[in-house]
């Protein structure tokens, strides 16, 4: 079904139905002290320009400056504070790297001396900083050093959507694998076997390097789309992404015995999201 | 005379882009998009300190009452991007972003006055909605003068019959990181109507800040509804 | 290409100079380089500089059909593209930043400023008018090529005089000038142009007519165009450094003075080649 809709469709309904004066001529003037008070009282948000504490008392951390002893925000987001450090989080920015970040990347190219690795942060990992360089040496070091990924597909979120968890391969009991990049890449792939991927003195090259996929039958084929739409819908509803939310999902779409490609309707998108989300 | 037309902002995504806008000053609407920080396409733009910022504006044939289409070479569109980059570069802190490049599209869709103003309300607000960090907000307005009264928000045809001024203020310092005005007047009378546009942007600022609140709101509320651990987003 | 850009010694060198308002010419910050001018044989020849800044501007003038939506008006072009010769930074056919600025800038000075009266180079409605045509060669750049470009070419306008022509009926009759004097271009008002170069320091005061090293250090640049009587023709400031309100209004108020003694400079310079000038009258 194709919709026309004149310009994008709006995000927010709200419209400023009040007119805006000179503030010489004062009327309705917004009281801007509302903005904090309502809403979210744990997470107080705020936007550039926008005066935080003083430097002082505390030190500036990410998306944030110092300008006259005054800690300020530098990008519209949540304030953080841990011990003596601010930070302001971005709700929607880039993927910013740490160190022992796990993180999926497409090779774009090639050179001979060793390949740049796109992982939408901005800067290709191999051409990038010293932080990222890190946080590829570490990938490598890990127990699954950088494999190929295949048997499967990838699907892009906004990288916030995607937290730090305890274990970022997440394994469905339909069959399918999920490796939650903190860059907002996941792949999506038919399940590998235990004894396979533990298998850390029987390494088997050949399977790891392998870029060939195996035979996946019909019915895994399905999982995986089906999931991969699941993770389309949620990030479309900026729900961040979990194991138990994506279980919980999936077997809903099962109970509704719903097709996988009609999983990607709007009405059906919101509805999964509204029991998903309610049922917790 | 000292009113404003109605703004409308709208930050839903559109497409592929890291951060866009919908902004309308009256009846003068633009659409602006944010792609980055990213990889540089061209090498020779690369700077090793910070990002490089790209402005491209393309200006709808429709968008005036008489069809008219402007080439991508126009001087006049060039001036106007190379306006708003260097508006944008010390604002938006590049120095965190080396070798990477910030690029900014600009359509314009419709245009009945203050075209800049539009421009670069637009642009702020796209950038903040890519999460770039930005000193400050830039607000624009411009303003007029007519025989001795000084207005704001010009529409084309007050455009075209007063002086007129657009400005872009930075809210938190108060200070002013763009100033055009191309027709005559005299120094008196630009002093009164610099020190009225300085005012209105910030109640401009005022809408701008509302939106990009009301919209992290909105995300922060749907995406703790579906979060395992509420707890996670306190403090 | 895009030349190297000026080293770190000479960036702290030129920085910490300025801030003690002392500048590497010797000027004080507010003080611009008096120009010079050199009248050619012919009218509306001009070479001005600034300094090593040169930039000849040359007016022609000659009689075309009027634009149908303007028939009682004559046309104004100027014609500027920057050579390499003024400097290495400027390419042909690929219009920099800079050089895109400075050309809308004349155009904004010149001709959209209403300095020239388009109605008086109307000869007969629909039929005849004058287009007047400004060339601008840049020479020699050396730091604040815009000042010295509007200057050069509202001496050039006001030096040039056009033909005088007679009209009876339809019959248009150009005289020579050996025949009758010709005569001068109506001009409302002479709009002069003073940039001011600011510093990323906030302390370090603002200079006007920055010379190219200040002009490439700089972190933001404001242009003013105005007239004698007071009056803001263009104010341009494209970003840069934001600036404080009362910081801009002065900045108006030291151009409003430099604006009046360029004023009068020019008239003496223009009387005096006048005089100079054999004119025939019969």
């Amino acid at each position: 079904m194709i919709s026309f809709t004149s310009f994008p469709a709006a995000f927010q309904q709200s419209s400023y139905a009040h007119t805006r004066h000179h503030p010489d001529t004062k009327e309705d003037m917004m009281d801007v002290d509302d903005l904090h008070n309502f809403g979210l009282q744990d997470s107080k948000l705020t936007c550039p320009g926008e005066y935080l504490t003083s430097s002082q008392a505390f030190m500036r951390g990410h998306g944030t400056y110092v300008d006259n002893e005054e800690v300020i925000a530098s990008v519209a987001g949540t304030v953080e504070r841990v011990n003596k450090l601010v930070t302001v989080r971005g709700i929607r920015s880039r993927y910013n790297p740490e160190v022992g970040d796990l993180v999926v990347g497409r090779i774009t190219e090639v050179p001979s001396v060793f390949p740049g690795i796109e992982t939408s942060s901005g800067v290709d990992l191999a051409t990038g900083t010293a932080s990222e360089m890190e946080s590829r040496r570490k990938l490598e070091t890990g127990r699954c050093p950088h494999a190929v990924l295949r048997n499967g597909q990838l699907v892009v979120v906004p990288p916030i959507l995607v937290r730090r968890l305890k274990s970022h391969f997440i394994s469905l009991p339909c069959g399918v694998d999920l490796i939650l990049g903190l860059n907002g890449y996941i792949w999506v792939s038919k399940h590998v076997k235990q004894n396979e991927q533990e298998g850390e003195e029987g390494f088997d090259a050949e399977a790891v390097y392998s870029n060939v996929n195996d035979n996946i039958d019909v019915s895994t084929r399905t999982a995986i789309s089906r999931v991969t739409n699941i993770v389309r819908i949620l990030a479309s509803h900026f729900v961040p992404l979990t194991d138990a939310l994506l279980l919980e999902a999936y077997e809903w779409t099962v109970e509704h015995e719903a097709e996988a490609t009609s999983t990607l309707q709007e009405d059906f998108g919101d509805a999964l999201v509204a029991s998903v989300t309610t049922g917790q | 005379m000292f009113e404003l037309r109605s703004i409308d902002i709208d930050l839903g995504q559109q497409g592929q882009a890291d951060g866009s806008a919908v902004i309308t000053h009256g009846l003068t609407h633009v659409l602006v998009s944010v792609f980055g920080p990213r990889e540089a396409k061209m090498r020779s733009q690369t700077m090793h300190d910070r990002a490089n910022i790209n402005v491209e504006v393309s200006v709808a044939a429709f968008s005036t009452g008489d069809r008219r289409k402007r080439s991508r070479g126009d001087k006049r569109i060039l001036e106007f991007a190379a306006t708003i980059k260097s508006t944008f570069e010390p604002v938006v802190q590049t120095g965190l972003y080396p070798r990477s490049q910030i690029d900014i599209f600009i359509q314009v869709v419709q245009q009945d006055g203050g075209l800049l103003q539009a421009c670069i309300n637009g642009t702020t607000l796209a950038l903040m909605s890519a999460g770039i960090p930005m000193l400050d907000f830039v607000c624009a307005v411009s303003g007029g003068v007519h025989s001795t009264h000084p207005l704001l928000d010009l529409t084309t045809l007050e455009e075209n019959d007063v002086p007129n001024v657009t400005i872009a203020v930075m809210p938190k310092t108060r200070k002013v990181s763009l100033v055009t005005m191309e027709t005559r007047l005299h120094v008196d009378r630009f002093e009164e109507v610099f020190r009225v546009a300085t005012e209105a942007a910030v109640v401009i600022h005022e809408e701008m800040k509302a939106a990009i609140m009301a919209r992290s709101r909105t995300l922060i509320a749907s995406m703790k509804t579906g979060s395992q651990q509420p707890g996670e987003m306190e403090e | 290409m895009r030349p190297p850009s000026p080293s770190i010694p000479e960036k702290e060198f030129l920085f910490s100079a300025l801030k003690e308002s002392l500048r590497l010419d010797g000027r004080l910050p507010l003080e611009i380089r008096t120009p010079t001018f050199k009248f050619g044989e012919e009218l509306g020849w001009v070479e001005c500089s600034l300094g090593k800044t040169r930039v000849l501007a040359q007016v022609d003038g000659k009689m075309v059909k009027p634009q149908p939506e303007r028939p009682f008006e004559g046309t104004i072009t100027i014609v500027s593209e920057i050579s390499p010769m003024a400097s290495t930074e400027y390419e042909i056919g690929r219009p920099s930043d800079e050089e895109v600025t400075i050309t809308r800038m004349l155009d904004k000075v010149l001709r959209r400023s209403d300095a020239v009266d388009k109605e008086s180079l109307c000869i007969l409605a629909g039929q005849r008018v004058w287009h007047i045509r400004l060339t601008l060669h840049f020479l020699a750049d050396a730091g604040n090529l815009l000042d010295c470009a509007c200057l050069a070419g509202i001496v050039a306008l006001k030096h040039f005089r056009r033909p005088d022509v007679e009209v009876i009926g339809d019959e248009v009759t150009v005289h020579e000038p050996t025949e009758r004097a010709p005569v001068p271009l109506a001009i409302h008002h002479t709009p002069f142009c003073f940039t001011f170069a600011f510093f990323p320091d906030a302390t370090t005061p603002p200079v006007i007519d920055p010379s190219h090293l200040e002009q490439r250090l700089s972190a933001g640049l404001v242009s003013i165009a105005l007239n004698a009587q007071k009056e803001i023709c263009v104010l341009q400031k494209l970003g840069g450094v934001p600036l404080g309100t009362d910081d801009i209004l002065r900045l108006v108020d030291v151009a409003v003075g430099k604006a009046k003694e360029m004023h009068n400079l020019v008239e003496v310079q223009l009387r005096e080649d006048w005089a100079g000038r054999k004119v025939e009258v019969r």
